[in-house]
């Protein structure tokens, strides 16, 4: 047991992990591309007390408790996975709730044992919305079978496109704005349906995600030696890898696929997502443009923001610890140059109030932007594309625009497909064709369209055209 | 024949010679207290002491006794100098680090008195170097006064079980808090890190301890970063002794065993953390 969660803690670094009462740990990146959530059963355990019956009934609506705990802390308990397997012979987890602790307990062979005492703070739920049954991909496989396609690639290959069609699965590697086609090393793995133990291909798709993810994944499903299901569909949806077929825990892990745009024309939603997609290209290429369904809900999102701009939302039992949280992530803004450039255009521009997801793009920029609790779908999808990318905000916000489809009347449509075919493969679209999803008829440099009042419209970044 | 006695009216010119079949019998020790470039050295007739200190706090002495070497001639009850020991561990290790079994370097030193070099010779497979390093003034050497009849709490244990946790240890934590005592949990090693406290304990039932001699609970807090050192010797050592004394001051000593088996023994004693204005202090 304690070596399966060892892998598990030990890939999802840098991730903040959140616990629920009948253990289940989710995780999110920091980049929201990639979301891992895993439930534990009771029989998973040799002894389970949920302490339910301690528990008053008018506690919470919700059964159970919501903790999120650092996962740099999770990661020094198991931080020698070797001597884990060698000296471990137990592990004991208690919630020391008066105190705000997670308690882990190693038991020892020679009469050692090793109390791990780790500060959590009460969260709400991180939920990524997914629906891994209506997908019409799915191939399940044993990791093995993966794990010799993967170790072809290089070690510092970002992703891999994974392309399905009925008589062949190829693996290729991906290449992202490479200035020089001879310097590049392309690496393609052709897998046979058959050697997958189910294969169900209902369409043909090309899908680009990280690799290495796929390899952490990877190494935990050999380590417990379970056969995985991918399930996807086309690109810009996420793809879920789940492994459920042990009775006593289950894991879905749901990463953010790049939207391709030479193959996707005639979706709004890919083309929203297009338009980010070149703009996140032309601006870095460190950061992924993924337009993923990865959301949460209202109020973790909110929660977030709220946490490290403001107190009053959540009891903060070890306030220290919180500030560990905020510093991490200002240490991961300040040392990200595209951030601040983010955060002086987002002060430039008065966020759109009309659109119905009016949440800040960058959860601790701009923390004041309203928190309100959405609860139709759409906003909700929007704010995480913005949360997924938080180099681009403006972007995502324009992207949100065109997304819920019954909005984009049939003519806007067409425009777009055609501009879109303008549009060369690699560079952003043409400024014309921005404006054209607006509803803006200028031309103009996009410094201008920046100034523009803001009605249904979304400025762009300036930093886009400085970098082109 | 005549080279031979050739060399021992060389040799009469030294205050010290000794004669070493295998450096690495040296070299291995000194590397486990080699946390300071400087260590004074001192020779007497049982042997070699070599201290290093830090801060004020924390000392180690290694000891190498004379029946290691296979010669070892003294002309003085007690000879006293400093030295770079980062540069005399430079020396002893001149021919590599790599161990081949059946190739050992010969060393042998020689100290011709105050002032004057320390001289080694170091062979290997015929290849001779020669090395003199200049020798410094002694600086006095902290006394821990640390005598047995103050300790109040003793534990021998195995080195192995400690190894792991000693260098897990979360160094995010500014202290360590040792604490022994006769009732449970009896030997505790705590931590109070960003990310939470850890605690280690160590039950005296367990088969790691070899003897647990504590007539008194105590808990006594040390600079983890003055600890730290003693990882090193820790992971060549395979018996530790702790104790703490009245004043709350740590003495480790670790037992080292050589490739051929012989025993060499190095000693750390680490004053605790004050919290008060008071000087820390000895």
């Amino acid at each position: 047991m304690l070596e399966i969660k060892d892998k598990q803690h030990q890939k999802l670094s840098r991730c903040i992990m959140y616990l629920l009462f009948q253990f289940a740990l989710r995780t999110v990146n920091s980049t929201r591309s990639a979301y891992a959530y895993m439930l534990f059963s009771p029989s998973f355990f040799t002894h389970y007390d949920d302490g339910s019956a301690l528990l008053k009934s008018n506690d919470s609506e919700d059964e159970g408790l919501r903790c999120k705990v650092n996962m740099k802390s999770m990661l020094t308990v198991f931080k020698s996975l070797s001597s884990i397997e060698r000296s471990v012979e137990r592990c004991k987890i208690t919630l020391n709730t008066p105190e705000a602790r997670l308690v882990f307990q190693l038991y020892c062979r020679h009469g050692i044992v090793k109390t791990h005492n780790l500060a959590f703070i009460e969260c709400e739920t991180l939920q990524a919305v997914f629906s891994k049954d209506l997908t019409p991909n799915r191939l399940t496989a044993h990791p093995k079978l993966l794990c010799d396609a993967v170790i072809n690639f290089q070690n510092n290959q970002e992703e891999v496109t994974l392309i399905a069609k009925p008589d062949k699965i190829s693996l290729k590697n991906y290449v992202d704005d490479e200035p020089d086609p001879k310097k590049v090393v392309l690496t393609e793995m052709h897998l046979d349906p058959n050697e997958f133990d189910n294969c169900q291909l209902g369409v043909d798709t090309e899908i680009t995600f990280c690799l290495k993810e796929l390899r952490a994944i990877l190494g935990f499903a050999e380590v417990i030696s379970l056969p995985i299901n991918m399930h996807f569909e086309r690109a810009g949806r996420p793809i879920v890898i789940s492994i459920d077929s042990d009775k006593t825990f289950e894991a879905n892990f749901v990463l953010a696929t790049l939207a391709d745009c030479e193959n996707q024309t005639t979706h709004t939603q890919s083309v929203s997502q297009n338009t980010s997609k070149h703009r996140m290209k032309s601006q870095s290429k460190q950061k992924r443009s993924n337009n993923s369904r990865v959301k949460s809900t209202a109020p973790s999102t909110s929660d977030r923001s709220n946490g490290f701009g403001n107190n009053t939302k959540n009891k903060r039992p070890a306030p220290s610890f919180d500030e560990e949280f905020e510093d991490d992530f200002d240490e991961m803004i300040c040392n990200d140059p595209t951030v601040d450039q983010l955060s002086r255009v987002e002060h430039q521009n008065i966020p759109n109030k009309n659109t119905t997801a009016s949440r800040s793009t960058h959860p601790v920029t701009v923390p004041n932007i309203s928190h309100t609790r959405q609860s139709n779908t759409p906003p909700l999808q929007s704010s995480s594309e913005r949360a997924d990318s938080p180099v681009i905000p403006m972007q995502c916000e324009t992207a949100k625009i065109s997304f819920p489809a019954e909005t984009l009347n049939q003519s806007e449509m067409q425009d777009l497909d055609e501009d879109l075919d303008d549009t060369i493969p690699g560079t952003p679209p043409s400024k014309k064709f921005r404006s054209m999803i607006f509803g803006l008829s200028q031309s103009q440099d996009s410094q201008q369209s920046k100034n523009k009042p803001l009605q249904n419209v979304q400025v762009l970044a300036e930093d886009t055209d400085e970098d082109d | 024949m005549s080279l031979s006695t050739q060399q021992a009216d060389n040799d009469s010119q030294y205050l010290m010679v000794a004669k070493l079949d295998n450096a690495r019998h040296v070299s291995t020790i000194l590397k486990a207290i080699h946390f300071k470039d400087t260590a004074t050295i001192f020779a007497s007739p049982m042997g070699l002491k070599v201290t290093t200190e830090d801060a004020k706090c924390v000392q180690a002495n290694a000891f190498i006794q004379e029946a290691i070497f296979h010669e070892f001639t003294i002309k003085e009850e007690q000879i006293i100098f400093k030295i770079n020991l980062t540069v005399l561990l430079e020396c002893l290790t001149i021919f590599g680090n790599s161990s081949v079994p059946g190739v050992t370097t010969s060393l042998k030193m020689c100290y011709a008195g105050y002032g004057q070099p320390l001289l080694l010779i170091l062979e290997e497979d015929s290849v001779v170097t020669d090395c003199s390093i200049k020798t410094l003034e002694p600086d006095e050497v902290l006394d821990f006064d640390f005598c047995s009849t103050n300790v109040i709490n003793k534990i021998i244990m195995k080195s192995e079980c400690l190894k792991e946790v000693f260098s897990e240890l979360d160094m995010t934590s500014e202290i360590l808090q040792i604490l022994m005592s006769p009732d449970a949990p009896y030997f505790q090693l705590s931590t109070f890190g960003n990310s939470g406290s850890t605690q280690s304990d160590f039950s005296k039932e367990s088969d790691m301890v070899e003897s647990f001699q504590c007539t008194k609970t105590q808990t006594n807090r040390y600079k983890i970063s003055l600890l730290k050192p003693t990882v090193k010797a820790l992971g060549l050592s395979t018996r530790i002794s702790i104790r703490t004394d009245n004043r709350g001051f740590l003495s480790l000593q670790y037992m080292i065993k050589n490739e051929d088996n012989q025993v060499c023994f190095v000693e750390f004693y680490c004053a605790p953390d004050e919290e008060l204005d008071d000087e820390p202090g000895h």
